[in-house]
């Protein structure tokens, strides 16, 4: 799409099938780790501190420019940056299937599931689908200037939702005490009520319109000025309220018109007078709505609908992008054909939409069993929809059955999986991280730091990557590939 | 120095995101599938050999 770079972060759970104390998800998150960087020689592992909880070894870049790590005992996977929808979808598709082969390899299918989803039904626990987007730094990054996307990020779960069964607990019953946070107690926890469905899993754990935290306090848009760029230049938009999707046409759906969305922003287009009375409050409302009314109540005092919200961007969209490139344009079909189809029955939205496809498995299978929303099958059912087995999964399964529309091909897939897009720093990324597998064994590849205080083979960041005994080589424009300079710079070295 | 073959990547919608998937052109998902057909039986049996309890013990700890 029109000068934008993307990228998607997801962490991922992992269901153990068999209890097990010593068999914990994060034990088993680690072999998984392993076996990618160690046995299949997928990436380099780090050498060095990332930071505070990133020790030498938690995780590394891969082939594809993109990385696999541990985080808050999750692996999650960040794909490389990218310039197309197209990209990003077979990117992000990439690191599910990078994980799901490695579980199978190392025989764990029958032990643990990956779950590519962000509750948990029994603790309450997040996790997040976090998404990137690179905008000018002139962007008015301010309460003023940010006010059109918060409608639109309030009001487009109606088709990025990935469904849950039931809700959370209030997020302002949870303590923090130092750097723990603490659940509520058991006996001091209450849910007002325990909800059939609702359409978003993230809803229920945003609490702030704008804040900079990612592990609470989330807020509709992210604040961290973390641009992973040239800072006079550019500026990342880092959204941590959406879901994971298991839907590709959901994926370019959200990605391609939230970065139509922030165009407008930037080229001062954006409808106005859409601000939100309270848009955390709505953020919620929207997704527990049982009659999908999805009504809100702006600062004016009007009440709107989330799909006439929605309809009023597209037009803005439509007016000043139609015709920019194809991506635009398939973006701008889609979305029409997603709101239209909203006013109707849900069912047309299978296989699109998330929450769509698992509110109409989970209500076949209530019709088929005879069951009612609290039984416990129902959330079972939750998680088996976001299971990336394609024997088991539910997504998978209506996919098998010809359900779902797709928007990329398990041949590109399996190409993001091993290589970087070529329009993007990302390619010069990969080409180091290629060098360094080459040139070093697969013994050597990991060695820990050495205890001489020597600065370690190499460190690489996003923006920025250094070979012992050279110069460090800065990437601060995500939109140069740097090969020709990464190879030069990588010709002269001796690792 | 010797660099590594990349494969061909295609960068871009070479081959462009479908203009309309099927489902769009047809009117809409799928309906609820009538007792009986393929797919309503192949989904069925995935479901069921769902393990009830599985939700119980999927215990994750807090990400960001």
């Amino acid at each position: 799409m029109l000068h934008r770079i993307f990228g998607l972060e997801t962490e991922y759970g992992l269901l153990i099938h068999e209890d097990r104390p010593d068999h914990s998800p994060t034990w088993f998150a680690h072999k998984i780790r392993d076996h990618l960087f160690r046995v299949q020689r997928r990436g380099v592992l780090d050498l060095h501190h990332r930071g505070h909880d990133e020790p030498p070894g938690n995780g590394g870049f891969l082939t594809n420019a993109g990385r696999i790590y541990l985080d808050m005992g999750h692996l999650e996977y960040a794909s490389p940056e990218c310039r197309s929808l197209m990209d990003v979808v077979a990117s992000d598709r990439a690191g599910d299937r990078l994980l799901q082969q490695a579980l199978e390899e190392l025989g764990f299918s029958e032990q643990v599931s990956l779950i590519k989803n962000n509750i948990d039904h029994e603790t309450d626990a997040t996790f997040g689908s976090h998404e990137n987007y690179l905008v000018s730094r002139r962007f008015p990054f301010s309460r003023r200037g940010l006010a059109p996307l918060v409608t639109f990020l309030v009001t487009r779960q109606i088709f990025t939702g990935s469904g849950r069964v039931g809700s959370a607990a209030p997020q302002d019953a949870w303590i923090q005490t130092d750097r723990l946070i603490l659940p509520p107690s058991p006996l001091g926890r209450h849910h007002v009520s325990e909800l059939p469905f609702q359409i978003s899993q993230r809803a229920d754990y945003i609490v702030n319109d704008f804040f900079e935290w990612v592990q609470h306090n989330r807020a509709i848009v992210n604040t961290r000025d973390e641009p992973l760029a040239d800072p006079n230049q550019y500026r990342r938009i880092h959204l941590l309220l959406g879901d994971s999707n298991m839907a590709e046409y959901a994926t370019a759906l959200k990605l391609g018109t939230t970065g139509l969305v922030l165009q407008l922003i930037e080229e001062g287009q954006a409808p106005q007078g859409l601000e939100i009375d309270e848009p955390v409050e709505a953020l919620q409302e929207i997704s527990q709505d049982q009659e999908r009314r999805w009504l809100i109540r702006l600062q004016s005092q009007k009440a709107m609908s989330a799909v006439e919200i929605q309809e009023r961007f597209l037009d803005c969209a439509v007016q000043h992008c139609k015709g920019q490139d194809e991506e635009t344009d398939w973006v701008l079909a889609h979305w029409a054909a997603v709101l239209h189809d909203l006013r109707g029955d849900y069912q047309k939205l299978v296989g699109r939409v998330d929450w769509a496809s698992k509110l109409w498995l989970l209500e076949c299978f209530r019709d088929a069993e005879h069951v009612d929303w609290t039984d416990p099958t129902m959330k079972s059912l939750d998680l088996e929809y976001h299971n990336l087995n394609h024997a088991k999964g539910l997504y998978h399964g209506l996919l098998e059955e010809g359900r779902v529309p797709r928007v990329t091909t398990d041949r590109l897939i399996q190409l993001a999986m091993e290589t970087a897009p070529k329009n993007t720093r990302a390619y010069g990324r990969s080409e180091l991280v290629r060098h360094l597998l080459h040139e070093r064994s697969a013994s050597a590849v990991d060695q820990p730091p050495t205890p001489d205080g020597l600065f370690p083979p190499y460190v690489i960041n996003w923006s920025i990557f250094q070979v012992r005994g050279h110069a460090p080589f800065p990437m601060p424009d995500p939109f140069k590939t740097y090969l020709d300079d990464v190879r030069t710079h990588l010709d002269s070295v001796i690792v | 120095m010797k660099h590594s073959m990349m494969p061909e990547r295609r960068e871009g919608p070479v081959d462009p995101m479908p203009k309309s998937p099927r489902p769009l052109e047809e009117g809409g998902g799928p309906r609820r599938p009538e007792s009986g057909s393929p797919d309503k039986d192949n989904l069925m049996k995935r479901m069921r050999k769902v393990d009830p309890k599985q939700a119980e013990r999927y215990r994750q700890r807090t990400g960001e």
